[in-house]
């Protein structure tokens, strides 16, 4: 089955020419070009991973991933940016990005990190349904 | 004429710091689209390889004029950054201000987008030059630009964000306007009441004063000093 990805940035032509080499690449890719537009699509689709530019109009790189975060815990995020300093990629990765890659970024690599993204996503997925199922024999008495 | 007598203090190196960053940043984004479209190119090549899928012409002409279109945005990046630098090396002169904001304008461009302002140029009606260093007048007109935009982050969710300059009408007296949607409960004459700010001003000369219609401020000249 194919990655879901989605994939925001504010840089239109960016976004044109990437989601068409990812479906090429036989991915389904939705885009955004802002952060708030990602976080309302959230709400009604699910996607394996977020590929997200870390500097953007409106809301910042990291707020964004708090959010993100905090709405879906299990969304595994792959962070773009121009400069990665030492100091943004710590903070985001405590957040709880995946990786980060610097812009330009090599598409074989970063659709490596998407399907290992996936894997992640399905493992932790499958140990949320795992505790669940769990808490509720524990507490009906299993 | 060159500069033989000034170095920009702490405050202007974190100035220059701050525009060098955005420029860069802008060009590591086009360097990006250039290599995407570079990347589907070679698909295209990959694909047409075995025979099956030829290269459509309009599909590579449509990617070709994509490169362009980044490489032009780089150029002219460059080209203003270049200018920028050298603006350091120049020494007292007669500036035209319009240029610098203009200037100023396309090389803070994503600093100013990230606060999702846009701002707008209106011609002079005259020639507004002011006598100066050229990376200090540069400075200033950035320190404008940021302040509105601090004032646009904190104002109503209502408020239009944009910021308009223009120009005064009397060459004599310059003053450059930085207008916007909404009005400051700190008062437009002392919007530039820090240390650094009124440093700035005096390098150049200039103060700062209400706008006389509207919401906003203008940097004059001081008339004794022309």
């Amino acid at each position: 089955m194919s990655e879901k990805v989605l994939l925001v940035d504010d840089e239109k032509d960016f976004l044109d020419i990437m989601s068409e080499r990812m479906q090429a690449r036989g991915m389904t890719v939705k885009t955004a070009d802002s952060a708030d537009k990602a976080l309302a699509m959230l709400e009604n689709e699910s996607f394996d991973a977020i590929v997200m530019d870390f500097k953007m109009p409106g809301m910042d790189g990291i707020q964004a991933l708090k959010n993100i975060k905090t709405q879906k815990p299990e969304l595994q995020i792959i962070l773009l940016t121009g400069y990665a300093t030492v100091e943004k990629t710590v903070e985001a990765m405590k957040i709880g990005a995946t990786d980060l890659l610097e812009k330009p970024a090599d598409l074989e690599a970063l659709a490596a990190k998407i399907k290992q993204a996936k894997a992640d996503k399905m493992l932790l997925v499958e140990k949320q349904t795992e505790e669940k199922i769990k808490d509720i024999l524990q507490r009906f008495g299993g | 004429m060159p500069n033989h007598d000034l170095s920009p203090d702490r405050d202007g190196v974190t100035f220059f710091s701050t525009l060098s960053a955005a420029v860069t940043h802008d060009m590591k984004n086009f360097l990006a689209i250039i290599n995407e479209n570079a990347g589907l190119l070679g698909d295209l090549a990959v694909r047409a390889r075995n025979g099956k899928f030829p290269i459509d012409p309009q599909k590579a002409a449509l990617i070709s004029e994509k490169i362009r279109k980044q490489v032009n945005r780089a150029d002219e990046m460059i080209k203003q950054f270049n200018r920028f630098s050298h603006s350091m090396d120049r020494s007292q002169e007669v500036v035209d201000m319009e240029e610098m904001v203009h200037l100023v304008a396309g090389l803070a461009e994503r600093i100013i987008r990230h606060h999702e302002v846009f701002l707008t140029v209106t011609s002079a009606p005259v020639p507004c030059r002011i006598q100066g260093h050229r990376f200090d007048l540069l400075h200033l007109i950035f320190r404008a630009v940021e302040i509105t935009c601090e004032i646009l982050d904190n104002a109503p969710e209502d408020t239009q964000k944009q910021v308009a300059v223009s120009f005064g009408s009397d060459p004599l007296l310059p003053e450059i306007c930085f207008m916007i949607d909404t009005d400051t409960a700190a008062g437009w004459d002392t919007l530039f009441d820090t240390s650094k700010n009124r440093a700035l001003l005096d390098r150049v000369n200039m103060y700062v004063k209400k706008a006389g219609r509207g919401c906003g401020f203008c940097l004059c000249k001081t008339r004794e000093t022309q």
